[in-house]
């Protein structure tokens, strides 16, 4: 049941028809992993407290680097030095002090992350790495935890959702099969505020989506943003079969 | 034949697969993706994944930032 400063908390959630009270209070009940707290986190993670996300864990290392400011917006200048998952608890329970937040201020190896995943309803993949990526992607795929995907350099996006509680899902893995690769990132190639802000917008879109019933147009797809024509290109992925982490190998 | 990449028209030999187009294209193997009609080839199909005239290409680089 929602309280009376819910009702009025989210009476903009409650007057559209696909959310309504029930897809509030399956958004109360949620628990979402968020892993990356920078440029894709920081959007991802206000909104989805905004929203009310009833159950909300933020996991990252890192502390705030005056570079970071110029597109990670949950952070401000007298922030520099201090941990990005606490400022940002800090800021999603000022937003919104009915939803829980915990945060986990290291970096997760397989058990622990595997440990985070009996407790998650849904993981954001919003780190800045591939060897992270592969390992959630993995963790995610043997948990049968469903997993949104954001990536961002330059004026490019991409944004994928895998629901790894359906049998045959296609993973990460089968997309993009090593941990070796020669990934760019935004430290080596440079990023957009905005470009990184709309996927991580968009994973905390699709999160909401997913809790509240609605069918996503990214499952099993690969999203291509591009910032400079604003165009958007969609790609089918298919389950691999040989895939050594969601296929039968 | 004819094919498109990155809507781009280029000349192929007939029966290249995708790991050729790849070396003739000079682009890595490791961090790149391959769509062919807007369907993801995995790369353990690249090898048996033959090209065929008027096929629509995207290639594109695997990202990870954030």
């Amino acid at each position: 049941m929602l309280n009376d400063d819910e009702l009025l908390r989210y009476s903009r959630h409650l007057l559209l028809e696909d959310v309504g009270e029930t897809g509030q209070q399956a958004l109360k009940n949620a628990k979402v992993l968020i892993i990356g707290m920078g440029g894709l986190g920081a959007p991802a993670s206000l909104y989805l407290a905004a929203a009310g996300i009833g159950h909300i864990v933020l996991n990252d290392f890192d502390h705030i680097e005056v570079s970071n400011l110029q597109r990670q917006i949950a952070y401000q200048s007298s922030d520099i030095g201090e941990s990005k998952v606490e400022v940002t608890k800090r800021k999603l329970q000022q937003i919104n002090p009915e939803i829980k937040v915990r945060s986990i201020n290291k970096e997760m190896h397989e058990m622990q992350l595997t440990m985070e995943l009996t407790m998650a309803d849904l993981v954001l993949d919003c780190t800045d790495n591939m060897a992270s990526r592969q390992l959630i992607n993995k963790a995610c795929v043997n948990a049968k935890v469903p997993l949104i995907v954001g990536a961002a350099i330059r004026f490019e996006g991409q944004l994928m959702f895998f629901d790894h509680s359906e049998v045959n899902s296609p993973c990460y893995h089968c997309l993009f099969p090593s941990s070796e690769e020669q990934a760019l990132n935004c430290s080596n190639s440079g990023i957009i505020g905005p470009v990184v802000g709309t996927i991580g917008t968009l994973q905390a879109l699709e999160a909401i989506k997913y809790f509240v019933g609605l069918p996503s147009g990214i499952k099993n797809k690969l999203k291509l943003f591009d910032g400079k024509s604003l165009d958007w290109q969609t790609f089918t992925v298919n389950k691999d079969p040989k895939c050594k982490v969601c296929g039968q190998h | 034949m004819k094919i498109q990449i990155n809507e781009q028209v280029v000349e192929l030999a007939e029966n290249t697969n995708i790991e050729q187009l790849l070396a003739h294209l000079n682009k890595p193997l490791m961090g790149s993706a391959v769509a062919v009609n807007q369907d993801i080839i995995s790369r353990s199909h690249w090898a048996d994944t033959i090209l065929n005239e008027g096929d629509n290409i995207s290639l594109f680089q695997v990202i990870a930032g954030g």
